[in-house]
């Protein structure tokens, strides 16, 4: 099964790639905090959403259980086999943190991932309005961990890089001719180009990472920079590399099937227990998102940051909050 | 990719062997588990009851082998939609799903030798009484030892039934307090807390178990480090919303920890960066 970004219904969803024409080829997202919209173009950067639907879907079935209590397993334990096709450097690095995190640990998100036997990248020569994959170091182009990597250059040059075994047998079977000069020297003048670009966006991340830890205590500071969240959480669905989940029984007549629903920190029950609450003001929600990120991934996921730049965030946040805003003020405000 | 596959939320169907009352909206529930099943005082399971979901609970006894079973004791308090269930229906004879062992517990191998002062608070002598029962059983190896137990009223501490009998262990001393005044009630009247100065143990060197409300536990660590106590040798147990187990739905997050699976007994030390942050 292929599986990559993919036209449904004039949007484009992360999913099963049944024909080529589904490939978002002559499409541009143009994307803005709040805002997203498709036009006719080339350089499609990415949707709502990423690998992690594959991965770890919204909702999945754990086991299902009788009133005698006797516990099935409700996994599929032999899913097709998979090849991630276009995705993003950005999504690269999320599975990346994901495994660190979830592999041979969460039984869902295990087998969906030995599921995957090629990763094939596509690289962003032009980044989206939202994008700052530089700043936090997972793009713009892929330097591990996949398969093949290519960038389209223009509308009808496609540059391949090949990394793994895998990725030099597709380059040869494919009978490609070597990249000519010309178009290896415009290709990594469009990934400084980018980079560059990106890297005015926000504050470096030694900056960031500094004012971050500074930040614990500055409760006003989080306050007011929470101050126009909502806690609707659609950051963290969004977010390639949120995994928190919430389990319910879903009761049938002779069943109850215990099923595991994406959960967001932003949203009031992320720690919320019967007779208590641990985050009941909203202010500790936000900061726990970001600070997670870019302070406590790092210590969950061997050094890994959890944010990867994609933007999603941005773009999805019905009210269009930045998060580089965010950490630009930080980095200001603290201290 | 050489991963073993295997579904860490499967439970096992156990049966409940006993019923203790402790107080209003609490009893303590003996579980048969199969096999030779092994858990560390302050480790906890997660119990689940059908069509409602599972909860964290501490394990409130040593495992204790009959058998081809195991025993092991659970003590519950009302308090949501699960809990309140299990108080409801659950008897002698009852089925009930179990998973676990999960966390890490007390520092019993690095207390060894050492004096050891046990502080709870209400519900918080449930995953310390294991550890009473295991000093008690290995007294040799362990110094002087303080238990300070309170809790709103008299009626609301638990195993009353046995809380006595700790004062019979050699080289122990029971400090019980109450938050309100009570006929008949012959210790402190105040909160346990306050018991801390009265503490006759090594200080320095001692080993400071700690488990309660958390508002609790923060008087608690100032106290002792006033009192001397290292903040390497103070121990708390914390709580969170858990719903794996195993570190990976990722709802019990205090900083970067996972409570399920690098707690929930913490060195304070190790947690001092977020301990006094309000929702970190």
């Amino acid at each position: 099964m292929l599986l990559g970004y993919a036209l449904v219904d004039n949007t484009v969803e992360f999913s099963e790639t049944k024909s080529l024409t589904d490939l978002p080829l002559r499409v541009s997202d143009i994307q803005g905090p709040g805002y997203y919209e498709l036009r006719e173009g080339f350089r499609f950067r990415h949707g709502f959403s990423s690998p992690k639907w594959y991965l770890l879907p919204p909702e999945h079935r754990l086991l299902v259980v009788t009133p005698s209590y006797e516990a099935s397993d409700a996994l599929n334990s032999s899913e097709r086999r998979a090849v991630l096709f276009g995705a993003k450097p950005c999504d690269l690095r999320a599975i990346t943190v994901l495994d660190k995190i979830l592999l041979g640990k969460h039984p869902i998100y295990t087998l969906k991932r030995r599921s995957v036997v090629g990763i094939i990248v596509e690289e962003c020569l032009e980044p989206g309005n939202t994008c700052f994959c530089a700043v936090v170091g997972s793009g713009p182009t892929a330097t591990s961990n996949f398969d093949l990597a290519y960038a389209r250059l223009d509308e009808n040059t496609v540059l391949f890089k090949p990394l793994s075994k895998l990725g030099y047998e597709l380059v040869e079977a494919l009978s490609l001719r070597e990249a000519a000069r010309e178009h290896v020297e415009a290709y990594y003048s469009a990934v400084e180009r980018a980079t560059s670009t990106m890297l005015k966006r926000a504050p470096s991340l030694r900056e960031v990472v500094r004012a971050l830890e500074k930040s614990i205590n500055s409760e006003e500071l989080w306050r007011s920079l929470s101050e126009e969240c909502t806690g609707c959480g659609n950051c963290n669905y969004v977010c390639p590399t949120c995994f928190c989940t919430e389990i319910v029984d879903r009761v049938e007549e002779t069943r109850s099937t215990r099923v595991a629903l994406w959960a967001g920190c932003l949203t009031y029950t992320y720690g919320l227990v019967a007779g208590g609450h641990f985050r009941r003001e909203l202010y500790t929600r936000y900061r726990h998102f970001i600070l997670h990120k870019f302070l406590f991934y790092p210590r969950q996921a061997e050094g890994l940051l959890g944010c990867v730049g994609c933007g999603r965030c941005i773009t999805w946040c019905p009210l269009g909050l930045d998060l580089r805003e965010a950490l630009s003020r930080v980095v200001r405000e603290v201290e | 990719m050489g991963v073993v596959y295997e579904n860490s939320f499967k439970f096992e169907r156990s049966l409940v062997v006993g019923v203790a009352r402790e107080a209003r909206g609490v009893n303590t529930y003996t579980i048969r588990l199969s096999g030779e099943y092994k858990a560390s005082p302050g480790q906890f399971n997660m119990l689940y009851v059908y069509g409602l979901g599972e909860v964290p609970v501490s394990i409130s006894s040593l495992p204790v082998h009959r058998g081809a079973y195991t025993l092991v004791d659970h003590t519950v308090r009302v308090v949501g939609a699960v809990t309140r269930a299990i108080l409801l229906r659950l008897g002698v004879g009852s089925v009930i799903g179990v998973r676990g062992p999960y966390g890490r517990g007390w520092p019993l191998q690095e207390a060894w030798g050492r004096d050891v002062v046990i502080i709870a608070g209400g519900i918080g002598l449930a995953p310390l009484r294991p550890v009473i029962k295991f000093i008690e059983a290995n007294r040799e190896k362990y110094g002087r030892v303080n238990v300070l137990y309170g809790a709103k009223s008299p009626e609301h501490l638990l195993y009353k039934y046995e809380l006595e009998e700790y004062t019979l262990i050699p080289n122990t001393r029971l400090l019980l307090s109450s938050d309100t005044p009570s006929e008949n009630w012959r210790h402190h009247v105040g909160f346990v807390t306050d018991l801390v100065e009265y503490i006759d143990v090594d200080t320095k060197s001692a080993v400071a178990l700690i488990c309660g409300p958390e508002a609790m536990m923060r008087i608690a660590i100032k106290k002792l480090l006033e009192a001397g106590f290292a903040g390497e040798n103070t121990y708390v147990s914390l709580e969170r919303r858990m719903r794996c187990g195993v570190g990976v739905c990722g709802t019990c997050q205090l900083g970067h920890y996972f409570v399920c699976r690098d707690g929930p007994v913490f060195r304070y030390s190790d947690v001092e960066e977020y301990f006094w942050i309000e929702g970190v």
